[in-house]
C-alpha cells in the first residue's frame, strides 16, 4: 500500500495490485453453463507444473499456456469474448474505472467469539468464576433449541470476501499495476480477482474503455503511466491555493 | 655497543583523499532503505522512482535528527495561502512517499509539534538554519526537558556552514522537568545520552533491571543494510544525472 495525493493536496492510500501472466483458458457459451451469460475462463500466474498429475494440465494444453497458479471465472456478455490463449494486461482497467476486488482473507485459525463476531464477553474481576470472554448465553427457554446460524467460536477468516466500488487511480503499463483505492482483502502478495463494479452507482462510469481487451500487438501505443485526472503527478510543482 | 644500530625504515606516507572520503560520507536518506519484509522489492523499486522523480521538481535537503528547519507549506485558511513553521527535527519515520519528520518549537509558552510528510506536494519549501546532530536520534525526551531547550526564534538566521566540513555533533546534555516524565528515559530501552539525569544513584541502578544485554547479540534482529544502500545509492545517482 502506497499513500498518493490529488491536485487538491489531500491523500489517499492506494493499493498495489501485479497483473502477472493472465491468460484467458477458456469459452464456456451460455447453454453449457446453464447460467444467464457466457463464461471465460481466466488463469493467473504461472507456477511449476510437476506437483498436478497430467489430467489436471488439459486445460492449458488447449489454450497452449504454462500451469496457472489460480483459474476464475468471469460472466461475460457475447460481444466481450475473447479466443483462448490471449494474454491479458493491466491496461485492460483504465484510471477513474470503477473496481471490485475478490479475494481470500488472512486466515487467523480457530478463534474465539469475542474476536470472530465482536462480542462483549464478561468484565474481568466482581466475583466473575472462570467467565471473561464467553458467549453466555445462545438461546432462549421457549425455543427449546439452538438455532441454525448462532454465532459461535470456529475457524476464522481464509475465505472469499469482496471489497466493492473501488477507483483506479493510476496504471503502470510497463510492469502491469494497477493503483487501487483504499485497501483489499488478503495478506501481502495473495492473488486477487479484479472485475468491472456491479454497484449501481458506478454502471455507467466506464468512458471508452478497451473492449474487449487491451491486445499488446494492436497499433495502440500506451505511455508508462496512465493517470487520473485528479492524481497529483510527482512531475508538475507544488500545490498552492488562490 | 659495535653492532651497527638497527635499521628504521621510514614511517610510510599517510595519503588522506578528499575526494573518496567525500563519496563513502555520501549521505542517503532514511526513507530510502526498505524495511525486512516479504513484500516484492518491485514494489520499492517502484515506490522509489516516484520519490526520485519529486526530489528532480522540489529539492529535498539532507537533515537529520536534531537540525533546525523551516517549513512553508500551502494553507488554503490562511490569509496569504502559505504557513511557516520553524522547530527542531526531534523524529524521522516512516519508508518510502510515506516519509514523516516531526518539528518541535515552543511559542508563547506553548509546546508545539507538528508532523510533515516529506512528499507532500502541499510542501513549498524547506530550509535547513541549524545544522547539528546530537546525541540521540530520537529527541521525544524534549518534551518533558525545560522549555528553554525546544524554543527556537521564529525569525531565525540561517547558519552559514561550508559543503565539505563534517555535521558537528552537539554534546548538549539536556536538563529535566521534574518527575513524572511522559516516558521512563532513564531506562536502557531508550538508551539516551542526551540527558542529564540528576536522580539518585539508586533509582539509575533500579532502571538498569529493565536491561536486556542479549538484544545485541540476537542473530535474527540483524539487518545488514550495506549492499542495498550501495545498490540505492548507484541507481539515484544515475536517476539524478539524467
Amino acid at each position: 500500500m502506497m499513500p498518493i495525493w490529488t491536485k487538491s493536496g489531500e491523500k489517499r492510500a492506494v493499493t498495489l495490485l501485479k497483473v502477472q501472466d493472465c491468460h484467458v483458458l477458456r469459452y464456456v457459451s451460455k447453454e453449457e453453463s446453464g447460467g444467464k451469460t457466457a463464461k471465460l475462463l481466466v488463469g493467473g500466474k504461472n507456477v511449476s507444473p510437476f506437483s498436478k498429475p497430467e489430467s489436471a494440465h488439459e486445460i492449458f494444453k488447449e489454450a497452449g499456456v504454462p500451469r496457472k497458479q489460480k483459474v476464475t471465472t468471469f460472466n461475460v456478455t457475447d460481444n466481450a469474448i475473447i479466443k483462448p490463449g490471449t494474454p491479458l494486461y493491466a491496461a485492460h482497467f483504465r484510471p477513474g474505472q470503477f473496481v471490485d476486488v475478490t479475494a481470500k482473507t488472512i486466515g487467523k485459525g480457530f478463534q474465539g467469539v469475542m474476536k470472530r463476531w465482536g462480542f462483549k464477553g464478561q468484565p474481568a474481576s466482581h466475583g466473575q468464576t472462570k467467565t471473561h470472554r464467553r458467549p453466555g448465553a445462545i438461546s432462549t427457554n421457549q425455543a427449546a433449541k439452538v438455532y441454525r446460524g448462532k454465532k459461535m467460536p470456529g475457524k476464522m477468516g481464509n475465505i472469499y470476501r469482496t471489497s466493492f466500488g473501488l477507483k483506479v487511480w493510476r496504471i503502470n503499463t510497463k510492469h502491469d499495476i494497477i493503483y487501487v483505492n483504499g485497501s483489499v482483502p488478503g495478506h501481502t502478495n495473495c492473488l486477487v480477482k479484479v472485475r468491472d463494479s456491479k454497484l449501481p452507482t458506478y454502471k455507467d462510469c466506464n468512458k471508452n474503455p478497451p473492449f474487449p481487451t487491451f491486445f499488446a500487438d494492436g497499433d495502440e501505443k500506451l505511455p508508462e503511466d496512465l493517470f487520473d485526472e485528479e492524481i497529483f503527478q510527482f512531475t508538475d510543482p507544488s500545490v498552492t491555493y488562490t | 655497543d659495535g653492532k651497527p644500530p638497527k635499521f628504521q625504515p621510514p614511517p610510510k606516507p599517510v595519503i588522506i583523499d578528499r575526494k573518496t572520503q567525500k563519496e563513502e560520507r555520501r549521505f542517503l536518506s532514511p526513507e530510502f532503505i526498505p524495511p525486512r519484509g516479504r513484500t516484492d522489492p518491485l514494489k520499492y523499486y517502484i515506490e522509489r522512482k516516484d520519490m526520485i522523480q519529486r526530489r528532480k521538481v522540489f529539492n529535498i535537503p539532507e537533515f537529520y535528527v536534531g537540525h533546525v528547519l523551516a517549513v512553508t507549506t500551502a494553507d488554503p485558511y490562511a490569509s496569504d495561502k502559505s504557513n511557516r513553521f520553524v522547530g527542531i527535527c526531534i523524529q524521522r519515520g516512516g519508508k518510502g512517499l510515506g516519509a514523516t519528520f516531526v518539528l518541535r518549537n515552543v511559542i508563547e509558552d506553548q509546546g508545539v509539534e507538528i508532523c510533515y510528510e516529506l512528499y507532500s506536494p502541499r510542501i513549498q519549501a524547506i530550509e535547513v538554519l541549524k545544522l547539528e546532530k546530537r546525541l540521540d536520534e530520537n529527541l521525544m525526551y524534549l518534551r518533558d526537558a525545560l522549555p528553554e531547550y525546544s524554543t527556537f526564534d521564529v525569525n531565525m538566521k540561517p547558519v552559514s556552514r561550508m559543503d565539505h566540513e563534517e555535521i558537528p555533533v552537539n554534546k548538549l546534555q539536556v536538563r529535566m522537568k521534574p518527575k513524572p516524565w511522559s516516558k521512563r528515559w532513564e531506562r536502557p530501552k531508550y538508551n539516551i545520552k542526551g540527558i542529564k539525569f540528576e536522580l539518585p544513584e539508586h533509582k539509575m541502578k533500579a532502571a538498569q533491571k529493565w536491561s536486556q544485554p542479549w538484544l545485541e547479540f540476537d542473530l535474527l534482529r540483524e539487518y545488514d543494510t550495506s549492499k542495498i544502500e550501495e545498490k540505492i545509492r548507484k541507481e539515484l545517482r544515475e536517476e539524478l544525472e539524467k
